[in-house]
């Protein structure tokens, strides 16, 4: 079959398993960046116990892979509770496991990167900390992130392709499904990293754009 | 002039003041009164421990050692709500530290607003107010990267001004300026002075101690050298530290 054969016949099938993927990919990351603002908050704090729990999840994050993660949340949790999860929800909760350290990570370094001076004023004007930072600190943060949250979506977005293992329809497996039936595997393939390439290249391109426009004063 | 001062009532009641960093002490024993409407201007060197003190008057420095009472809220006990207390200690700062993120007329806003003292619509008027005194009304929709460094600073001083503090804490107010602005500042400053506002002031313009202060306090390595009327100790200091620092910067 030609690429265009393929196409024609598959494109429907690979589109809603590429939407499917976005789906998975932009719900992940509005928890990480839940979970990334907390643990960042923790992280940042003068107390030493907070900034201890903070790191515990870091670094245990961190030190095991997405697969296992992934394994763990979608059998292993099944198992020990009986609760069953459907793989969509396990594949939520593991990508913003995951991808929550490192947003907690990128907060923290956006709030550091915030000058001193700008949550001294703040408190000098008699606002509590939360206020401080609501208002002066982590909007001026964010906007230091912005690089690194596209960044990070393009990782979760690469990183769902790994939940392919606990049969959640994202591109990857719809891609082995295709394949399973008319062993197209070269071609097929290339399809589907075109299909990534397009999708990632247009994200960051926007995302860019939507850099430029939120400089101050503009 | 002195007499009358001494009925006022006192606003900042420093005793035994100790502050280190570490093992490096940076105030070592500091008693220091300041009286209603008082104008202090604090120099010496730097690292002579000035800025340190002025941060410990609003606790944005933790105090080490001795006692700090501003407004009769003693800083250094663990139960004051120092929100409250800054609330009444405006701070002008040597970088300005506006909020970038928010405009003129907004970094004015934000503590009253936030703070629930007043509606949006009266922190807008009084605020308003306030750019017309610092000489900037036009400015209010202005973000803060687009002023000049004097105007930023009028901009810190009315924001500053918003809570309707009874102390000002000025650090090194036009020491980041350039020459030509320092002259806009030092006169916003000067009019807050003569309209009674009590002010402590870290500071290198002598003309400014010597003309807007009632009192001048010489620091140097953590202490009180010498404290005085500003003909006493800028015009006539004793203490031979005090002549030589006056010596380099005059």
């Amino acid at each position: 079959m030609s690429f265009l054969e393929l196409i024609r016949e598959n494109g429907v099938y690979l589109v809603v398993a590429m939407g499917k993927t976005l789906e998975l990919t932009f719900l992940s990351l509005v928890f990480a960046s839940v979970i990334g603002l907390f643990f960042g908050l923790l992280n940042v704090s003068k107390a030493k116990i907070l900034h201890t729990i903070a790191n515990i999840y870091i670094d245990c994050i961190r030190g095991v892979p997405l697969i296992v993660l992934a394994f763990f949340v979608y059998f292993g949790i099944p198992m020990a509770t009986g609760v069953r999860l459907s793989a969509l929800t396990a594949g939520i909760i593991s990508l913003s496991l995951n991808a929550g350290a490192y947003m907690a990570e990128i907060f923290r370094a956006g709030i550091q990167s915030i000058d001193k001076g700008q949550m001294e004023a703040a408190r000098s004007l008699g606002l509590p900390y939360s206020t401080a930072m609501r208002r002066v600190v982590l909007p001026q943060a964010i906007k230091t992130m912005i690089p690194s949250i596209i960044n990070q979506f393009i990782i979760t977005l690469k990183d769902t392709s790994i939940l392919s293992v606990i049969g959640f329809p994202e591109l990857v497996k719809a891609g082995q499904i295709v394949i399973a039936r008319n062993f197209e595997t070269f071609k097929m393939w290339a399809i589907i990293a075109v299909m990534y390439l397009i999708v990632i290249t247009t994200l960051s391109k926007i995302a860019r754009a939507l850099e430029r426009r939120v400089s101050y004063g503009k | 002039m002195e007499n009358n001062m001494d009925n006022r009532a006192v606003k900042i009641d420093v005793t035994g003041l100790r502050k280190s960093f570490g093992h490096l002490e940076v105030l070592k024993g500091m008693d220091v009164q300041i009286r209603e409407g008082e104008v202090v201007c604090l120099i010496g060197p730097s690292g002579s421990g000035k800025s340190t003190f002025l941060r410990c008057l609003n606790h944005l420095e933790k105090v080490t050692a001795g006692k700090v009472v501003v407004d009769g809220y003693d800083l250094t006990d663990r139960k004051i709500n120092i929100n409250k207390v800054r609330e009444n200690i405006g701070m002008v700062f040597q970088h300005f530290n506006l909020f970038p993120n928010l405009n003129v007329i907004e970094n004015i806003m934000l503590a009253p607003v936030e703070l629930k003292k007043m509606t949006k619509d009266e922190a807008r008027k009084r605020g308003m107010e306030l750019l017309k005194t610092v000489g900037l009304e036009e400015k209010a929709e202005v973000y803060p990267n687009n002023l000049s460094g004097g105007q930023k600073q009028r901009v810190a001083i009315a924001r500053a001004l918003a809570m309707n503090p009874d102390i000002m804490l000025f650090d090194e107010p036009t020491s980041a300026l350039d020459p030509e602005m320092v002259g806009e500042v030092l006169e916003v400053m000067q009019n807050l002075a003569k309209e009674g506002m009590t002010m402590v002031v870290v500071t290198h313009e002598m003309g400014f101690a010597r003309e807007v202060a009632s009192r001048v306090i010489f620091m140097d390595e953590g202490v009180i050298v010498e404290e005085g009327t500003p003909q006493e100790v800028l015009l006539n200091p004793k203490q031979p530290r005090t002549i030589d620092f006056l010596n380099k910067v005059l």
